[in-house]
This record gives C-alpha cells, structure tokens and sequence, in this order.
C-alpha cells in the first residue's frame, strides 16, 4: 500500500536526493521561524561563568547548555538556531530577487537578442570581472551593513548567475515554432513571453533558484565573518566563526559547529537542486531511459 | 594561423580595457555614496568646520561627481592611484608590495585546483555507469557544499591546531628577513640562495592553496566528466573503437583532446572567482595580500585603498579570462581556420 502511494508521487518527490535536500531545508525553516519557541536560551544572554563549556556530552559538558557556549558564556545552540533566521531569509529573498533580476532580463535578452541582447551581455561580463566576494564586499561598504542590504548586495552580485544560464536556455526556446505560431495568432510580446516561454523555462528556474540560496548562505555567512552583514546584535553563523577563531585552543567546538550548521544548508540547498535538476530537466531525463 | 590568435587577442583585449572603464566609473559611483566624507576622516577630531570645507575643496569633494571622476582618472593614467587615508602612502605601492603574496597564493591554488578537477573529472568518468558512481556523485555534492572559507578553518583545526604539522599564519616563519626583489618570495628566495626561506614559504602556502583549490575542483570535475559523456556520443568514438584501438588511447588521443575544451573555458570563470576567493583564505590565514589589505581598507574606510584594490582585482580577473581566451583559440583547431 505504502509502496504504490509511493509510485504515485511524482518523480521529483520519488528522488531520494530531493527528498534529502527537502528534509534539511524544511529543518532549517522551522529553526528559522520557531526560533524564540525552540532555542533553550536567549542567543544573546551572557554566563560569565560559564564560558567555553564544551557539547554536553563532552567531559566537563553542562546538559543546560547543550551544545556548550561561547568566550562570553553565550549559548551556542540557541545561536546556531537564531542564526538559522538569517541564514534563510537571505536565502529565500535574495535567491528570489537574483531569480527575477537575472531571469527577466535573460527573457528580454534571449527573446528579442540583436542589440537588446548584446547589451545585456556586455552587463554581465562587466559584472563577471569582480570576482563575487569583493563586489559584495564592496557593495556592503556603499550600502552599510543591515539584513536588508545584505539581500541587496547578493541580488546585485548574483543575478548574472541566473541570467548567463537562463539566456541560452530562451535562446533555443525563443526560436521553437510554437512560439512562432504563438506569435502569428496575434499575442504581443509580453504574453508570448509570459505565457510560452516562461512556463517552459521553469523546471531550469527551480533548480537556479535551490543552487542560489546556497550559495546566499554562503555569501551571507563570509560577510557576517568578516562583520559587513547584520551587525553585532543579530546572532549569525559567519559571526560565529569569526568569533570562535580567535579561542581555537579554548575551544575548538565553537568553530566546528558554525562550520556544521553553514555545510548542511548549503548541502540541503546543492542536494535539493541537484535533485531536482535530474528529475525536472527533460534533457537528462531523456538521457537516462 | 599566429595572426588570427594575435587578432582574436587583441580584441579581447581591447574589451577588457572597455570593460575596466565602465568597471572604474560604477566603482567611483558605488564609493562616492558613502555616508562617510574622506576630508573630515583625514583631520584630527577637533578640526573646525570651516577647517573641513577647505580641506573637501583642497580633496576636490566640491566638485561635481562627473569633474571628479576625470580628475581621478588622469591621475590613475599617469599611476597616481591617491594615498590611503590610514597609512598616509601612495596606494600603488601598497598594492605594488601586497599583489605578489596574492597572485603567488592564486597560481598555487589554480595549480591544485587544475589537478584535482581533472583527476576527479577522469575518475567521475571512470565510473560511470558502475555502483560506484552515485557514491561518487554525492561526493562532489559534497565538495560542492564546502566553500573554501570553510576548507581554511577545517585544515586550521585539524593540521595546524589538532596535529600541529604545518604553519598557518603568515608567508614564512616571522623571525626570518628576505630582501624584495621581486615580492614573490618563491623566486626572491632563490634569487638570495636562501632554501631555508623557499622551504618555509611553501610550508606556508600548502594549506591556504590546499583550502582554495580544493573549493574550486568539483565545478571543473563535473564539466570535465560531463564534455567527456558528450564526447562519447560521437561517431569517431565509435569509430574509433571499431579500428580496434584501446579504450585508453581513445580517451587520450581522441576524447580528452575534444573534451577539455569546454572544460577550459569553465576553467578560465571558476579561476576568476578563485582570485577573488583568496581575500577570504588570506584573512583566515592572517596572509599578508591583497585581500588582507582590501578588508583592513574595508573596515576603516579607506576609500582610495577600496577603489584601487578593487580595480586590480578587476584587472587580474580580466587578464586571467584572456589567458584563458587566447588558450581556448590555441586549442580549437575550428576557431583556427576562421
């Protein structure tokens, strides 16, 4: 019984590697938005008698703090699920706004090409000369730092991501006789492009959108270690590390498990769109049967 | 055939001084809406404020931003990049003395990187079809899922700390002189005939190169593989085979020439963001680059520092996709006949 509601799914829900990747990610969420509710301690109540107690299993481990605390006595499990909070919402928003930066001007780009084209081009290898980490690195100089100028740099460094890939891909669907056809019934460009080539675009765009909010929590975590992102008050992973760096031989958990926490969302994230990309992807699928 | 390459380059290259412009002009817009003022961080805290005006007239803060920006850039053309606010020194020569750890870093990094993309491309390809390539294939998600920030910290703990094998801070052992030469110190040392220093300094760049490359292998090993699947769809494949020839001389002399092409252009892009990946493995690393320079510029403001160090990064990047270019042309006996 089990087994065939199983075989009734869809594919994409069948693949064990989306099935990973949702389980970490939708973790990770409930962190994020049950944060107050879950964490044991306030992430930002000092113990100045409890610093740098180790994982609770650990020797001289405390079972009140569980994953051990901080140089200031700060709890570190109730950091790591606070800093879940910004971890995603970096995820979620500035994937989403790279997503339609990049993808709305790759539509524009791949459909009307000739000089519109070009132009766009010439944007993203203008873009494609800074390498990502000093552009963001920049842009939060320019813009201070804040969560919502965080989301701004990744959506100005990122969106070529989405718009390099998504470019060719409407390149070759722009020029379908479907789209031609569409064309001769009379749809004006905007509706020829929202309503055939969008749609077949979207399995690419799921998968872009997973890979990119690793890659936000990546960028968001290098920015908070080097102190450009949320700002001291705002428990965040790369914050964590930074801090931690400085006690290696005080504690050496204080940096493993920010280094944890980052590797399993960028993991569920890659996971999730490398599933979803064998499964979505007509190409690959087509490949394998 | 030496003067189409020598074409092909040339465009290039004259693109990429097109692009350096338009590089400049955001960098000097994105910088000039700070709400910091430069004049007033150059005077002590007491300075009056008809003391600041002058000084924003002296720096040409009155200007409007377009004046600006050409006052800049003669300047930069004749190699006259400012001075730092902090350090009160020409910005060239800062970059001049730091620019050498970094590319040093870099051609190291790529170097392992190069290697272990096209090892694990060739064994991804190995395997295909064989029970042990999905285990294979969830290792480079993995390796995917592991930033070289990350890579830095994890062989800090575990080979510098934990096993205390290796240094991890600095370019060489601190109580050891060198005089510049070049300010690479793999060939100053040799140039000095000091291999005590040579041995120190690449003590000193295993684990920093370790942690970039090895962040910047599973993207080439993938593409690698990939092109070598594709390449395998061909009919000289097939005809090849049906000559008799051995599975590894196909792969080397007929398979692997064809695939490494889009490998390589995907080499040139994943190099570009390798050299703006070392500014973070430097600070981990406490390495004295261009990255180092950059964050410190960073934290304090120091614009001229930002704007210059911006552009070199800019600069490397650029000369590094024409490199790449030009070897992509050298390669493609299609592109040749053109």
């Amino acid at each position: 019984m089990a087994a065939r509601a199983f075989a009734s799914l869809p594919p994409w829900l069948r693949s064990g590697r989306v099935l990973i990747g949702l389980t970490i990610v939708a973790a990770l969420a409930i962190c994020a938005l049950l944060a107050p509710q879950i964490a044991p301690h306030d992430p930002n109540e000092q113990n100045l008698l409890a610093t740098f107690l180790p994982p609770a299993w650990m020797h001289d481990g405390d079972p009140a703090y569980l994953l051990g605390t901080d140089s200031l006595g700060r709890d570190v499990l109730s950091r790591l699920i606070y800093g879940a909070r910004v971890a995603m919402m970096v995820a979620v928003f500035a994937s989403f706004g790279a997503m339609i930066v990049g993808a709305t001007l790759a539509y524009i780009a791949g459909y009307f090409g000739g000089r519109v084209d070009a132009l766009i081009g010439r944007a993203v290898d203008v873009w494609m000369s800074f390498p990502p980490v000093i552009l963001s690195l920049i842009l939060m100089v320019g813009l201070g730092i804040g969560l919502r100028n965080v989301i701004l740099a990744i959506i100005l460094v990122d969106w070529t991501r989405f718009c390099r890939v998504m470019r060719s891909e409407v390149l070759v669907i722009a020029r379908k006789d479907y789209v031609a056809a569409a064309r001769l019934l009379g749809f004006s460009h905007a509706r020829t492009i929202t309503s055939e080539i969008v749609p077949a675009t979207v399995p690419l765009l799921i998968t872009l959108l997973s890979l990119e909010m690793g890659v936000a929590v990546i960028v968001e975590a290098l920015l908070s270690f080097v102190g450009m992102s949320v700002g001291p008050q705002t428990p965040a992973w790369g914050q964590m590390i930074a801090d931690a760096r400085q006690y290696i031989y005080d504690s050496p958990w204080g940096l493993i498990l920010p280094i944890l926490a980052i590797f399993l969302a960028v993991f569920g994230f890659n996971i999730l769109g490398d599933g979803l990309r064998r499964t979505l992807d007509v190409r690959v699928t087509a490949q394998r049967t | 055939m030496l003067a189409t390459v020598l074409t092909l380059i040339g465009r290039r290259a004259l693109l990429s001084f097109l692009i350096l412009f338009i590089v400049s002009v955001l960098l000097f817009i994105v910088l000039r809406a700070l709400p910091v003022d430069p004049a007033a961080m150059s005077l002590p805290p007491n300075a009056t404020v008809a003391e600041i005006e002058a000084k924003r007239h002296e720096m040409g803060l009155d200007l409007s931003l377009p004046r600006q920006y050409l006052i800049w850039l003669s300047h930069a053309v004749s190699g006259d990049l400012g001075s730092s606010i902090q350090f009160r020194r020409g910005v060239l020569g800062l970059v001049a003395s730091t620019l050498p750890a970094t590319i040093e870093l870099a051609v190291l990094a790529m170097l392992v990187a190069s290697v272990l993309g096209l090892a694990g491309g060739l064994a991804l390809f190995h395997v295909r079809g064989t029970a042990k390539e999905p285990a294979l294939d969830l290792g480079t998600v993995v390796l995917l899922s592991l930033p070289e920030f990350l890579w830095a910290l994890f062989f800090i703990l575990v080979v510098g700390v934990a096993l205390r094998w290796l240094p991890f801070t600095g370019r060489i052992d601190p109580d050891m002189r060198l005089p510049v030469t070049t300010g690479f110190l793999l060939i100053d040392s040799w140039i000095a005939g000091r291999p005590d220093i040579f041995r120190s300094a690449i003590e000193h760049l295993i684990l920093p190169s370790l942690a970039l490359g090895i962040a910047f292998s599973p993207a080439i090993m993938r593409v690698l593989r990939s092109s070598l699947l594709d390449v395998y769809q061909e009919d000289y494949i097939h005809l090849a085979r049906l000559r008799g020839l051995g599975e590894k001389h196909i792969l080397i002399r007929h398979a692997l020439k064809n695939a490494i092409l889009p490998t390589l252009s995907l080499m040139g892009v994943q190099f570009g963001f390798l050299f703006g990946g070392t500014l973070l493995v430097e600070l981990i690393f406490s390495y004295p680059g261009l990255g180092n320079l950059m964050v410190d510029a960073v934290r304090n403001a120091d614009l001229p520092i930002i704007q210059a160090v911006g552009l070199t990064y800019c600069i490397v990047v650029l000369s590094i996709n024409t490199i790449v270019d030009s070897l992509y042309v050298i390669l493609n006996p299609k592109l040749r006949l053109q």
